[in-house]
């Protein structure tokens, strides 16, 4: 359009002013949006249009972070989108689970304001909101588990409440790796447990490709190479619940730039915690070291980083050889007959547990 | 505070915490551990047969002083009846090789095991200072690698030997797995945790005995063991994939020191992961070789630095496909709400160009790379390409050969590795 003065109009559609970079290209606010919402619409292919007998229901966990309430808000509006086409049903059915932060760590706020928030900005489909330590309810097996994982270091007091059960259970895990990577199973379970009980046959994670970048390198370097087929690759859980992440095509600064642009959405979210500079990194959890590389690494090299989750999730999962881990369900093969810093104490019988479980067991934490 | 006892014989006072796990041990109980997980490996590998003649390369460094020292041991204790010999390569790099040579001499003697010696004037008309000065110090990783890795085998064919064992340790192996991963180089990530690698244009194998044995294990080990060694490690700077891999492992260390075992064990189960048509070759060890040849720097230097740039060119690359592939990507318009809740207009799309979504975990519009091993037309050595790596650097440095003898000026990037490399050249002549 002859006269129109644009100091640096979008790539995309020419006719706006470009408020932010994506991937080295100026875009508006509008070619933005419909950038990211492209990434998760060709990942939620699948889940379009059904016949209503075979409906997918679908789990989205939201821990109120940036990552898992764009990805709401994202589904949502697909959703939305869908039912406005009165003529057929929709491809799917969405339901919400939040685990209460509160629950999970003392330094995370309470959230019930938050809820009822969430809850107004999605009015059309069902939110449940349970503790962490509800696991013991929805998972009636995982106490013998955490019993025998953790040995002598944590004897279980029935008459206490189950708050105080996990608590103790989590208390008897000293160092920051295996308590992050014990809860992050825990997790897990809790809310494949969810997903069974509410017929759901599908989980959403929000997982950006930044954070499954540092997933992959996290477990690998924890002895759960195995679990990447379905921890960073869209797979079968051993639990039988398929795991999808459909955010695995935005870096985790573009979910930030989103989130920015929806009110309804920044009067959720919990901000990340800022970086500290001034830990130790023999304090750091692996996992943290992990997340911390992939963000300075992913300032300069972003498509490197990218690049190791898809590089990971091109792993495909095999027949489970010998056991199943009590506690991950991994194979335990990568347990058996370790060599080298075994020889002393480690037990020699068949395993119960994978090499990822066990590095984190109380015992033989080190 | 009295002194504590030994974890293992419970009599002795403990001296060493293992970096491993942390157990404290007695002098006598660490060289004993440590010499029988190496053996547990040999066996549980079926890693050598009895009478088999064995050469160990040796570059007088501490890994494989160690390897040389362990095996002598363990093949008396436990009579594996092997035929034990030493093997090293003079890269023709003064001040540095001079010195190591003489360690492993020395060391031939201490273990009573012959030695050969293969210089790389005579194997490829070259010496490393020769090529330094052709090149500059960038991408002298390269060369040292390459020409090493090759002329172990060809020294060994020269023995008549079919099996050449090599000091790797577990943060090798664990480097080499973090590396791969970041490359995104799944044919590389499927092999280069195995023990064993073979090859098809030689019946030469290569194997790690100490695949499992930490790096700061092996330093303690030679130190107790009072073994005799030279402690400079190649001077050249590795790559910078693998410069950002060591980074993260001695980090992860620090967290939790089973970490690198863990590493190695996660290669292991990845390996059998990856999709066959991935892994490629109907022999795999022999994509391990050729894989150990092409990224094994295998220098293990402590201070390299790199530019950063095989990261930057990767970075470019991505960037470049990923720009294709937005413009081949039909985008269903009619999906996306605007932020004010409209349905943007359809644009226009080439139906030609429109591509089907995506497989699983296949990467849009980029095949997944394949390997297929052949022999190099020159010299007849394992290559994935016509001409093997040592053959092609080979011919650019033959190609320039007049060149060195003009004083070539040193373009501004290569400053900094010269200086450095200098820098290094000195300090190995204070520490010897
Ligand atoms: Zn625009
Ligand atoms: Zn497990
Ligand atoms: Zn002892
Ligand atoms: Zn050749």
């Amino acid at each position: 359009m002859p006269g129109k003065e644009l100091s640096s109009p979008c790539v995309d559609c020419h006719d706006v002013e470009s408020i932010l970079t994506v991937r080295s290209r100026r875009l508006c606010r509008n070619c933005f949006v419909r950038y990211a919402g492209g990434k998760i619409v060709r990942r939620m292919e699948k889940f379009r249009r059904q016949p209503k007998s075979s409906q997918y229901k679908l789990l989205l966990p939201l821990s109120y972070g940036v990552s898992s309430s764009v990805l709401l808000h994202m589904v949502y509006a697909q959703l939305e989108r869908q039912r406005a086409n009165t003529y057929s049903p929709t491809g799917f059915d969405l339901q919400v689970l939040v685990v209460e932060p509160s629950t999970i760590s003392a330094f995370s706020p309470a959230c019930e304001e938050r809820f009822e928030t969430v809850q107004k900005a999605f009015p059309a489909i069902s939110f449940t909101q349970v503790s962490f330590h509800s696991i013991f309810e929805f998972d009636p097996n995982v106490l013998e588990t955490l019993q025998e994982f953790a040995g002598s270091s944590f004897v279980d007091d029935p008459s206490l409440p189950a708050l105080d059960r996990l608590e103790k259970f989590r208390r008897s895990i000293t160092t920051s790796t295996s308590r992050t990577d014990v809860d992050n199973i825990l997790l897990i379970r809790l809310v494949v447990a969810f997903a069974k009980a509410s017929g759901c046959q599908t989980i959403l994670w929000g997982d950006s490709d930044s954070r499954l970048a540092a997933k992959a390198l996290a477990n690998v370097a924890k002895g759960r190479g195995s679990s990447l087929t379905w921890q960073v690759s869209d797979g079968i859980s051993p639990w039988g619940i398929e795991f999808e992440y459909p955010m695995r095509d935005l870096f985790k600064t573009e979910l930030d730039n989103y989130a920015n642009l929806f009110p309804e959405v920044k009067s959720f979210v919990i901000p990340d915690a800022p970086i500290s500079e001034n830990i130790l990194t023999k304090n750091l959890s692996i996992d943290e070291l992990m997340m911390r590389y992939v963000q300075t690494q992913g300032e300069k090299y972003p498509g490197v980083m990218a690049n190791v989750a898809r590089t990971a999730s091109k792993l495909q999962a095999s027949e489970l050889r010998s056991g199943q881990c009590k506690l991950c369900g991994a194979s335990t093969a990568s347990a058996e007959g370790l060599t080298g810093g075994t020889t002393i104490s480690e037990e020699r019988e068949i395993p119960r547990f994978c090499l990822g479980c066990a590095r984190s067991r109380p015992m033989l934490d080190n | 505070m009295p002194p504590t006892p030994c974890l293992r014989c419970r009599e002795a006072r403990a001296v060493i915490i293992r970096p491993k796990n942390r157990h404290k041990l007695c002098r006598n109980c660490f060289l004993e551990v440590f010499e029988t997980e190496v053996h547990e490996t040999i066996m549980s590998t079926k890693l050598f047969y009895r009478g088999e003649r064995v050469a160990i390369g040796a570059s007088g460094g501490k890994d494989s002083t160690v390897l040389a020292s362990v095996l002598k041991t363990l093949n008396e204790r436990y009579d594996y009846g092997l035929e034990l010999m030493l093997l090293s390569i003079d890269e023709g790099i003064k001040g540095y090789r001079d010195d190591s040579l003489e360690t492993v001499k020395r060391n031939a003697v201490q273990y009573t095991m012959p030695l050969e010696i293969v210089g790389y004037d005579e194997l490829y008309g070259w010496t490393m200072d020769q090529v330094v000065a052709q090149v500059g110090k960038k991408g002298n990783c390269t060369y040292c690698g390459v020409f090493r890795r090759q002329a172990l085998d060809r020294g060994a064919a020269r023995l008549g030997i079919k099996h050449v064992v090599t000091g790797h340790n577990a943060d090798d192996v664990a480097e080499t797995v973090m590396m791969n991963l970041l490359r995104g180089d799944l044919p590389r990530l499927s092999r280069g945790t195995s023990i064993v690698t073979g090859s098809e244009a030689s019946d030469i194998k290569r194997s790690k005995p100490l695949k499992y044995a930490y790096e700061k294990e092996i330093v303690l080990y030679a130190h107790h063991k009072k073994l005799d060694y030279f402690t400079t490690e190649c001077i050249y700077s590795p790559e910078a994939f693998r410069g950002s891999a060591r980074t993260l492992i001695k980090d992860l260390e620090k967290i939790r020191p089973s970490s690198i075992l863990d590493i190695v064990r996660s290669g292991e189960d990845m390996a059998t992961l990856v999709p066959p048509e991935v892994s490629g070759a109907k022999n795999p060890t022999a994509v391990a070789r050729a894989t150990e040849e092409e990224t094994t720097g295998g220098c293990g230097s402590q201070n390299g630095r790199s530019s950063g740039g095989e990261m930057a060119d990767m970075e470019k690359q991505l960037a470049a496909d990923e720009n294709a592939q937005s413009h081949e990507t039909e985008i269903k318009l009619s999906d996306i709400q605007l932020p004010d809740g409209s349905v943007p207009l359809q644009k226009t799309t080439n139906k030609k160009t429109a591509k089907k979504p995506p497989q699983k975990g296949t990467p849009l519009g980029k095949q997944v790379k394949t390997q297929t091993m052949g022999k190099c037309e020159r010299c007849g050595y394992i290559s994935s390409q016509k001409i093997c790596k040592a053959c092609a650097l080979l011919e650019g440095l033959n190609k320039n050969r007049p060149k060195t003898a003009i004083e070539v000026e040193i373009a501004a990037e290569d400053e900094e590795g010269s200086t450095t490399l200098m820098r290094q050249m000195e300090r190995i002549q204070l520490t010897t």
